[in-house]
């Protein structure tokens, strides 16, 4: 594809992009644009990622190799006080929501403006109530993070990353672990603070029937490599195997369902508990390692493998 | 063979760039004092719960700790018939040693590890992630802070500590095996000097302020964002935090007193 013609009028341009972590290449010379005023959603499953790329965005982590430019200014290449200012221009919506624990909901919207403006008190509790408003929250202005639900937690973080009026969000998994009402409720809201704020939207998520809803455009990343985008219809018909499977979450495709093991009749017959283990673990080395070598990796594998390595450290 | 020497040479350079990061953490921190001398509010807030609440355990502990050495003093002193140097050896004990000493133990174990928790617990739920987002310096809004409020604690908390325990001697010696009370106090005048006692024993505590305080704000900053990493780094605060205090103690005792 040819990416000059859409840079255009793309906020954000990612050019070869690469990035490890570890001996793990979790990125691997890819080139994306997010469109300017669009929901752009980032797709694959848990441990491709997503995260990271947010982070890279933002100038928290640094990459090997490539460039990110938002807004005409390279991430990379700003002094830190640059950096900070444009993170000013940049609203965040973490997983967990991120809300400072020993505030409560009020001056913890009230945070980026007292840290970065001189508003007056009055000023910033109306500017506070508006935000709260605008998610529905007004009323539990006077409850500590601990007392709110998931879903609460990451509305007040939304109103929190729109308190100073960004020129974009990203989305960090938004609607992992919601119920089906307070999902239904952050769909309706990125959906409609993104037209009525003029906001460009980076939605990074593995929810694909809810992101597919309300994104414009999607990029599925899968092994550090984009294995497809398009519009919502344009995936949905993708011709990729691997793309097809994440869409509709088969239980079997080009990703496997079991974790590289030996054959199973051997294993329950093999007699002692500690050798067969050892055979198990160089037979899922090696299949691990083939699997890799197709570019095929399950992400179960991924995490407990990490895990493990990190235990060992 | 091969194998042991891996492990030798990985450690160590684990242990370097982990000492680099603190080096550097350090040199961040102390930059915040423009941000802490902005909001003394910030100060305030952390010296109440770095230094206030620590108040009661340095208290109790002084006291006992003052009381045993009044016993034990007493009890050798006497076998020299100078009981009277009760109050000197008591004075000198803690104002020197024991004072800096077990306050700033005690100050690891109590400040230190709650520091470490507080801010390990912060990473893991991404608050200080969050704040970066949000254009604020966790280093300078967070963590410098803290560190300003143990490092100005610490010493006022050994001087407590002393105050106390001197206090603890007098009940046990003067009021229980009958010392005689002006011997006491006077030897203690006598014999106590300001700079070699009194300001070597200050400069102790705020060294040990200063390296309690870097330490657990450190494994914090630096854990791993776990449940499994914060509990590591709370107890790696607390370990290592006595092996500095207790060697440095070492060292400046023999700079101070050695005649090295």
């Amino acid at each position: 594809m040819d990416n000059s013609d859409i840079s255009a009028d793309s906020l954000i341009s990612v050019r070869n992009l690469s990035f490890s972590r570890g001996n793990r290449k979790i990125f691997d010379d890819i080139s994306l644009d997010i469109a300017r005023g669009k929901i752009t959603a980032i797709m694959g499953p848990s441990g491709t990622g997503k995260t990271t790329l947010l982070k890279l965005i933002g100038g928290q982590l640094i990459p090997e190799q490539g460039s990110i430019v938002v807004d005409g200014l390279d991430v990379h290449q700003l002094r830190r006080k640059e950096l900070f200012h444009l993170r000013k221009r940049i609203g965040m919506l973490f997983q967990s929501g991120a809300l400072l624990t020993d505030i409560n909901v009020y001056d913890n919207v009230a945070f980026p403006l007292r840290e970065h403006t001189h508003l007056t008190e009055s000023m910033i509790r109306t500017l506070v109530l508006m935000k709260l408003q605008a998610v529905g929250l007004r009323g539990a202005r006077d409850l500590m993070p601990n007392e709110l639900s998931g879903g609460m937690a990451r509305r007040v973080a939304l109103a929190r990353a729109i308190a100073l009026d960004p020129m974009m969000i990203l989305y960090d998994e938004p609607f992992t672990g919601q119920d089906p009402i307070s999902m239904g409720a952050l769909v309706h809201l990125i959906k409609s603070l993104n037209t009525t704020l003029g906001l460009t939207s980076i939605i990074v998520s593995h929810d694909v029937a809810e992101t597919s809803a309300i994104a414009d455009y999607i990029y599925v990343i899968s092994d550090g490599k984009i294995a497809g985008q398009g519009t919502p219809k344009e995936i949905e018909a993708s011709e990729s195997a691997w793309v097809q499977q994440f869409m509709k979450g088969d239980p079997d495709g080009p990703v496997h369902f079991h974790y590289p093991a030996p054959n199973y009749i051997e294993d329950l017959l093999a007699s002692s508990q500690s050798p067969s283990r050892i055979a198990v673990k160089q037979k899922a080395k090696k299949t691990d390692e083939s699997l890799n070598a197709k570019g095929l990796k399950k992400t179960p594998s991924r995490k407990r493998g990490r895990s493990r390595y990190r235990r060992e450290d | 063979m091969l194998h042991f020497l891996q492990k030798l040479g990985s450690s160590t350079r684990t242990n370097f760039a982990k000492l680099g990061r603190a080096t550097y953490f350090l040199g961040h921190t102390l930059t915040g004092i423009v941000d802490v001398a902005l909001r003394p509010r910030l100060l305030l807030n952390q010296l109440h719960s770095v230094g206030v609440l620590t108040f009661l355990i340095i208290t109790i502990s002084g006291l006992f700790v003052g009381m045993v050495l009044g016993l034990q003093g007493y009890n050798i002193l006497s076998d020299f018939g100078s009981e009277e140097a009760l109050g000197i050896m008591v004075a000198a004990s803690l104002v020197r040693e024991l004072g800096p000493v077990v306050t700033a133990l005690l100050f690891a174990g109590r400040a230190g590890s709650a520091l470490t928790a507080e801010i390990g617990l912060m990473k893991a739920t991404e608050q200080l992630s969050g704040m970066e987002m949000m254009a604020v310096d966790p280093v300078n809004r967070i963590i410098s802070p803290r560190f300003f409020a143990g490092f100005l604690s610490m010493p006022l908390l050994a001087a407590l500590f002393s105050m106390v325990g001197i206090l603890g001697g007098h009940m046990v010696g003067v009021g229980l095996l009958g010392v005689d009370d002006g011997s006491y106090w006077s030897q203690m005048q006598a014999n106590l000097d300001f700079y070699d006692d009194i300001v070597n024993g200050v400069i102790k505590s705020i060294v040990f302020g200063f390296a309690a305080t870097w330490i657990a704000l450190f494994e914090g900053y630096d854990a791993v964002p776990t449940a499994e990493g914060v509990s590591r780094a709370t107890t790696r605060t607390v370990v290592n935090s006595a092996f500095a205090i207790l060697g440095l103690d070492f060292i400046l005792t023999a700079m101070m007193f050695g005649d090295i």
